[in-house]
């Protein structure tokens, strides 16, 4: 099979004419482009093109015709094809090309500075607006459940706590460890200047439960789990499964956020007792082992240290990030529109915006207790 | 009858201990529309899978332009790979970009052609699916039918020599699917591309199809291979005249 063209140019006084012969195909067309621009202008008024010894021509054939047909137009004349093969006519009938396809860049327009702002203005107020929507429907289904709890789906909702809780455990514990490890390691070097190796103890029980505990058992659900309920929820609204649920009667709200936001509240708190633990555990590791401390005083000192308010407060942190995790995760996975980029940048969105959440509630309830409390 | 440029010999195709089809034989020939029919769920677009390298056979040999079909060969892949082209079943366009810049990806990875000439030739090719000013529109905002019909316009991006066509008229209005037929038959016809078809269209194949083979599910086997005319008037068996002829299921 030839996969060659030949194009003879000669440029007469009055006219410019072309000689095509072979294959006008994609290997051969991008070349007698480029010689087209690079034919001297301006360009005399006729255009001439021997179409004879054309053998095959596909649909990229066709754009030199088209680019022929441009030259011609812009010197205010029109082509003549001579010779033209029957295929040749053919495939110009099929393609429609006396009607040739507007000009202009396929590529995506990028609408100026002005209508970008506009549309992001448009997009966070929609984005409110159903935010606001969606925190409704979540709270009358969950207000809905304290008066119906049979409608719960319970076999969903246990194997979400399974996946929330039961399978963090090994990292959330390896986390809290190595941080208590670290907090009593870095502290003791300080501490011992003074000989006050004992208050290891108190600070890392203290920092653990009032603070990093709730916040690392956050932060590691917030990855883990905030991001596949957005991810599970936008590939179902990808695919059309969110639209089955709405018209087979189910209620999405029901059946796809009341299970994973009631599992998470219910199985982060126990994460964090689990994680606090872990980080007491690590710190003793190095009061026992380096400090010289025993273990029950280490211990002794732990418990006189804490208040069984501060545990409470501590669990009590962590459900009311369970509840914004869980729910960011699902509001972003509900948002999404398209595809796959679509998917990706929600789950994106979950984490980052269910982190910030958590901080920032974190400081407010902070600064409620400094007052509230006696 | 010109050299075969797909040859399928001994195809064991499957899943973990699950034998989807066994010992499966047959040749593509250049300039043809082969059309694979059988059953729903009896493995044709596996087949399909297998053929272009996506699925490794459990056992058997496949090659394809000439060349064995080893994914794990790099080099003889790509190869392979420049000269086919793929339309999957649900239309695979990449979601984050426009119908327009989706049939423009290979055409400007792969060719020589740049700049306007791209814009162009990505308009002529979403003309012949019949999606002319649509190029700037996202795979979200078109129908099911229409994103089928983008597909094809880029899995044509290239010209390639064989194409493979997963269900390409399902979900398509009889005109569209017409004129899908009418583009088969005149690429075929004019370039001698090669078409590998997966289709359940009957009126379709009795169309476009110049051979067939009928896969069935029970056998895992070829159960006629041929001419799509012949086998609706003449073959025996009674699943293939059920099939041609929509009779109603016989009691066995």
């Amino acid at each position: 099979m030839k996969n060659t063209a030949d194009l003879d140019i000669s440029i007469g006084s009055d006219a410019l004419t072309l000689t095509l012969r072979g294959a006008l195909n994609l290997q051969s067309v991008p070349e007698i482009l480029d010689r087209l621009e690079h034919v001297p202008r301006p360009l005399p008024q006729r255009i001439r093109v021997d179409l004879g010894g054309v053998t095959r021509m596909d649909d990229c054939g066709a754009l030199v015709i088209m680019e022929l047909r441009r030259m011609a137009g812009a010197s205010g004349g029109e082509l003549e094809m001579e010779r033209t093969p029957d295929h040749v006519r053919e495939l110009l009938d099929f393609l429609r090309l006396d009607s040739p396809p507007e000009p202009g860049p396929i590529r995506r327009i990028r609408p100026d500075l002005l209508t970008r702002f506009g549309e992001k203005t448009m997009h966070v107020v929609d984005q409110a607006a159903s935010h606001v929507a969606f925190v409704g429907e979540t709270t009358t289904t969950l207000a809905s459940l304290l008066v119906r709890p049979g409608r719960l789906r319970l076999g969903d909702t246990v194997s979400y706590m399974q996946r929330v809780g039961v399978d963090a455990l090994p990292i959330v514990g390896l986390i809290s460890f190595l941080l208590g490890l670290i907090m009593a390691f870095m502290s003791a070097v300080q501490l011992q200047q003074f000989g006050a190796n004992i208050y290891v103890a108190s600070l890392v029980a203290l920092a653990m439960v009032r603070e990093l505990g709730p916040i690392m058992t956050a932060i590691i659900v917030a990855g883990r789990s905030g991001s596949a309920f957005a991810a599970e929820i936008g590939t179902m609204k990808v695919s059309e499964e969110v639209d089955a649920l709405i018209t087979m009667g189910f209620k999405p709200a029901m059946f796809l956020v009341a299970p994973k936001v009631i599992a998470s509240v219910l199985v982060v708190p126990l994460l964090t007792v689990f994680s606090n633990l872990f980080a007491i555990a690590g710190g003793l590791v190095i009061g026992v082992g380096t400090l010289n401390l025993t273990l029950n005083a280490y211990m002794a000192q732990t418990m006189s240290t804490l208040s069984i308010f501060d545990i409470n407060w501590g669990i009590f942190k962590s459900a009311v990030f369970a509840l914004l995790i869980s729910t960011v995760g699902c509001f972003k996975g509900y948002r999404v529109r398209g595809g796959a980029a679509s998917v990706g940048q929600a789950t994106t969105s979950a984490v980052v915006t269910s982190i910030f959440l958590v901080i920032l509630t974190d400081s407010i309830l902070a600064v409620i207790l400094r007052y509230w409390r006696p | 009858m010109s050299a075969p440029v797909i040859t399928v010999r001994g195809l064991t195709m499957g899943f973990g201990d699950h034998v989807v089809m066994r010992d499966l034989n047959f040749d593509i020939h250049a300039g043809e529309v082969f059309v694979i029919l059988g059953g729903s769920g009896c493995g044709k677009s596996t087949l399909l899978k297998h053929m272009v390298g996506l699925y490794k056979p459990m056992a058997g040999r496949i090659t394809v332009a000439g060349m064995a079909m080893d994914p794990d060969d790099d080099g003889a892949y790509r190869r392979i790979l420049a000269r086919i082209g793929v339309m999957y079943q649900g239309g695979a366009l990449f979601s984050s970009m426009t119908l327009g810049e989706n049939v423009a990806l290979p055409i400007t990875e792969y060719s020589g052609l740049r700049g306007r000439a791209v814009d162009d030739l990505v308009r002529l090719k979403l003309r012949q699916v019949g999606l002319e000013g649509f190029e700037h529109h996202l795979p979200e905002e078109l129908s099911g039918g229409m994103r089928k019909r983008a597909a094809i316009a880029r899995a044509l991006a290239l010209n390639p020599e064989i194409l493979f066509l997963d269900e390409p008229s399902a979900g398509l209005d009889p005109i569209s699917s017409a004129g899908l037929d009418a583009l088969i038959l005149r690429l075929n016809r004019t370039l001698g591309t090669t078409f590998v078809v997966v289709t359940h269209e009957l009126s379709s194949i009795l169309t476009i199809a110049s051979r067939v083979v009928m896969l069935d599910a029970a056998s895992k086997s070829i159960i006629a291979q041929g001419d799509p005319h012949e086998l609706k008037e003449k073959s025996a068996h009674p699943f293939v005249r059920q099939f041609f002829n929509r009779q109603p299921g016989m009691e066995e």
